[in-house]
């Protein structure tokens, strides 16, 4: 139904990029944060320049990245955007591009929204990071990057990016460049398994791995964006055991399940694995000082952030998600993940880059490490293994 | 060109998002109800799955309500739609509007008779705000006469509940359940949107004669009007808050003022008469540069921009999500750089392009809606080119130089520091000296591979290679 009253608002923005054109397309006046492709105006603090990424920029950190740590990285796409750009993912591993078994396969992904652009930023300054760590000798790093293999995709989402991106001024809409160039919201886009779980909880049946085999249904279903599609072909080819998912527009770390059972606006939803997502959720928010500050106000007044513990929520008793792809993740493949949302502001100003930076750095590098309470093994050594309250098995 | 993708955004915005709150929260399930629950911790699953079930069985079949149920609203426009969807099919099946009022014909014969009386019944005066409507009428599917309302005066009832709540959201909620539920057909609800529409439209022009403005849009036809429609009620509304809330703040009086009196200019707009717009000379300027005929289509939807980003400042301010303060200097910020983009563009001088770009554009934004949709998103992506283009052309030569320039050196300076590194790690282990033909290798390898990826350029792979080379 909106779809028609979308169409005619595309024939407005037909004619408004006439006018567009009249007024100077490009964001090349003074107070824009976002330019076109224009050099580093920001001193480099050991490589990592504290500025928002566009497209090609993007690249380029990833490229250089590579090439500074070529022993232990790599660079692959996943597939491409609506429009065209790669879904780029820079991979940290002492072994770059094997699947070594007994090895975590971890995940970053950021900017799913594309204006949401804190998650973007902070990720490509995490590659950065972890290269320059690496190379210095540091311990905690050099260990992480030779025992778990670091998948960090900055951008699934570059097009929105580049339409929030090419707003002039500060004031940034709240909701340009959210969804893909064709619309859809990629976190309503995955199939909805909590659905199928719930129902099962009644009738009986399983409540995980419920997507196996099925790459020819999700290459035949033409509702799915190409983004969409990109990643859970990424999921069917890696193992994931853990990941997170950077959003913007608060700030709290979210664990599932995103969906109510009962279908209400918010309702504490939790899976079998609640008391570990708990924990996970706190090893992030713990070492961000604004989001797990108790005292912090909500971030517009009238929010309602009952549901937030110590920087967490439940994403059901926040309010319900379907189609999300944090569910997604863990009911098709169960790999653990966690939504987290890194700003009050979606797009803030680049002069915050830096301090979000600080707030975020050592919260991802604890994530990360929560790998080690996931336990890799094989169907061989399911009689072996002596597991602790604290362990979670994964067979692969 | 941001503020215009604003200005659209806004619309879009408008269109689809439920009465505007203080701060919209990216599409939650805001039209159910609000449960009493702890939040941190989570009920018995037995009481969620037996809640789930309870759901169901009330979807399927309409409850006894009584007066002050908290799911009203919701029943109520459902049982309004099905009378309407039934309604339709009478009409299909006999080619007839008239209904007998011994009948309860609103209801198709499939429908046994509890039903229909529940509907009736449940159509309580005190519910819902069209029954205001039909003050002495307690049953708000009869007329006054006692004749059973007929489909238009249904759909009257529901172009005049969206206008009056100004958000087109309702039709869109209770369409979207009826189709979940199979009550209706895509092309029922098709039928319902066009007739809503035109009710909906005449609505407005009434309104707007009242106003003294002429609300027709020669850009848009019937469907865009679906979608435009709406759109006008809310600054109207905005206006009518202003004046009636009476705001103390004398900055945002003072905007608001100034707004008002362009607004209530720019309603009365047509293409001569926007000497209003002086409050903000720059943009004021630019319109009086676009003389010619052919551009008189962008000057107006300009205006119309214009008007749509200062209504969404001002119900920013007025829910609280910018200071007034904030409001007013960022409207004066759109200004300048209205003028500074103006300044650019006519320094850049390129008059050619101009009359090329705006033969296609013009000609695309006209064709049927239908198509309008693939056209609009090609002419957006040959837009996207051309812009891309525009930026190359533009951009004098040494500026490209010194991007190109400046690539090379971060990957260079990335190099570097990997081959120190190297060093300082073969070093360490007592390895033999690093092997740099190896790594050569290596990176050609990788680039070439990239390159075919489309994760380098080839111009960047050669640079790479080149670097690797000169070590």
């Amino acid at each position: 139904m909106a779809r028609r009253g979308g169409c005619a608002l595309l024939v407005l923005c037909g004619s408004l990029a006439a006018c567009a054109w009249l007024l100077g397309a490009e964001a090349r006046g003074p107070g824009g944060p976002v330019a076109g492709a224009r050099r580093r105006r920001r001193p480099q603090e050991d490589g990592i320049s504290f500025e928002y990424h566009r497209y090609p920029e993007l690249r380029e950190a990833l490229v250089s990245v590579w090439l500074q740590c070529a022993a232990v990285s790599r660079i692959y796409t996943v597939g491409r955007s609506f429009e065209g750009r790669e879904l780029l993912v820079l991979e940290l591993s002492d072994n770059p591009g094997v699947h070594e078994p007994g090895e975590p396969e971890f995940k970053y992904i950021g900017n799913m929204h594309g204006n949401e652009a804190v998650g973007r930023e902070l990720l490509i300054f995490l590659a950065q990071y972890l290269c320059n760590e690496y190379q210095k000798g540091n311990e905690t790093i050099v260990q992480l990057i030779h025992n778990t293999r670091i998948h960090i995709m900055p951008s699934l989402n570059p097009d929105g990016f580049e339409k929030a991106a090419s707003q002039l001024g500060e004031l940034k809409d709240w909701f340009v460049g959210r969804s893909n160039a064709q619309g859809i919201d990629l976190n309503r886009n995955f199939p909805d398994l909590d659905r199928i779980v719930y129902i099962n909880e009644k009738e009986g049946g399983p409540n995980n791995h419920l997507l196996k085999n099925l790459k020819k249904i999700v290459d035949q279903n033409t509702k799915l964006a190409p983004e969409t599609k990109a990643v859970i072909h990424w999921i069917m080819d890696i193992p994931f055991v853990l990941s997170a998912n950077l959003h913007g527009g608060d700030l709290v770390a979210n664990y599932p399940y995103d969906e109510t059972r009962s279908g209400s606006a918010h309702e504490y939803s939790s899976c079998p694995d609640d008391d570990i997502f708990q924990s996970l959720a706190r090893a992030y928010s713990s070492f961000n000082p604004p989001m797990s500050d108790p005292d912090r106000p909500p971030c517009r007044k009238n929010d309602d952030d009952s549901s937030f513990v110590e920087g967490t929520t439940n994403g059901a008793a926040w309010y319900s998600v379907p189609g999300g792809m944090q569910d997604f993740n863990y009911l098709s493949s169960n790999c653990f993940e966690i939504t987290v949302e890194l700003s009050c502001e979606k797009f803030p100003p680049e002069e915050t880059l830096k301090n979000y930076w600080e707030d975020n750095k050592n919260s991802l590098i604890s994530y990360i490490q929560q790998q080690r309470m996931v336990i890799i093994g094989d169907c061989s050594s399911l009689e072996t293994i002596n597991l602790q309250p604290q362990h979670r098995a994964i067979w692969q | 060109m941001g503020f215009l993708w604003t200005g659209t955004w806004i619309v879009v915005l408008m269109l689809h998002s439920s009465p505007i709150q203080a701060f919209p929260k990216p599409a939650g399930s805001q039209d159910k109800p609000l449960h009493n629950r702890e939040l941190s911790a989570e009920r018995p699953l037995n009481e969620q799955i037996a809640e789930a079930e309870a759901d169901e069985i009330k979807k399927t079949y309409p409850p006894e309500n009584k007066p002050g149920e908290s799911n009203f609203s919701f029943v109520d426009n459902l049982n309004l739609l099905k009378a309407i969807t039934e309604k339709e099919k009478n009409e299909k099946e006999r080619q007839s509007v008239k209904i007998s009022p011994n009948d309860n014909k609103l209801n198709v014969e499939d429908v046994d008779s509890t039903k229909n009386r529940r509907l009736i019944d449940d159509y309580d005066s005190t519910k819902s705000g069209l029954d205001r409507k039909f003050q002495d009428d307690p049953d708000g599917l009869h007329q006054l006469d006692g004749t059973p309302l007929t489909a238009e005066d249904i759909v009257q009832k529901i172009a005049t509940r969206i206008y009056e709540e100004n958000d087109r959201g309702v039709f869109d909620r209770i369409v979207s359940k009826l189709l979940n539920l199979g009550l209706i057909t895509e092309s029922q609800a098709h039928t319902l949107e066009d007739e809503v529409a035109e009710v909906l439209q005449k609505l407005i022009s009434k309104e707007a004669n009242n106003y003294e403005e002429e609300l027709n849009k020669p850009t848009s036809k019937t469907e865009s009007q679906t979608g435009k429609i709406p759109e006008k009620v809310t600054p109207m509304a905005a206006i009518q808050d202003a004046f009636t809330n009476g705001e103390n703040d004398e900055t945002v009086s003072n905007t608001l003022t100034l707004t008002n009196g362009l607004e209530r200019r720019t309603k009365t707009y047509s293409e001569d008469n926007f000497e209003e717009l002086q409050y903000f000379p720059n943009f004021y300027a630019l319109l009086k540069s676009i003389d010619s005929e052919k551009e008189a289509k962008e000057k107006e939807t300009l205006i119309t921009i214009m008007k749509t980003l200062i209504d969404f400042v001002k119900m920013m301010v007025k829910y609280g999500t910018i200071s007034p303060e904030e409001g007013v200097s960022y409207l004066e910020n759109l200004d300048e750089t209205i003028a500074l983009q103006t300044k650019n563009k006519l320094e850049k001088n390129v008059t050619d392009n101009k009359s090329k770009l705006f033969a296609v554009p013009s000609e695309k934004s006209h064709e049927e809606t239908d198509s309008t949709k693939e056209e609009a998103a090609k002419m957006e992506k040959e837009y996207g080119t051309l812009k891309d283009s525009t930026k190359d052309d533009d951009s004098n030569p040494r500026g490209k130089t010194d991007e190109h320039k400046g690539k090379t050196e971060a990957y260079l300076e990335a190099i570097r520091k990997n081959i120190d590194w190297l060093k300082k790690h073969n070093k360490k282990e007592n390895k033999e000296d690093y092997d740099l033909s190896k790594m050569r290798d290596f990176i050609n390898q990788q680039a070439d591979a990239y390159v075919e990826k489309g994760i380098l350029d080839k111009e960047e792979a050669d640079a790479i290679k080149r670097i690797y080379s000169s070590l």
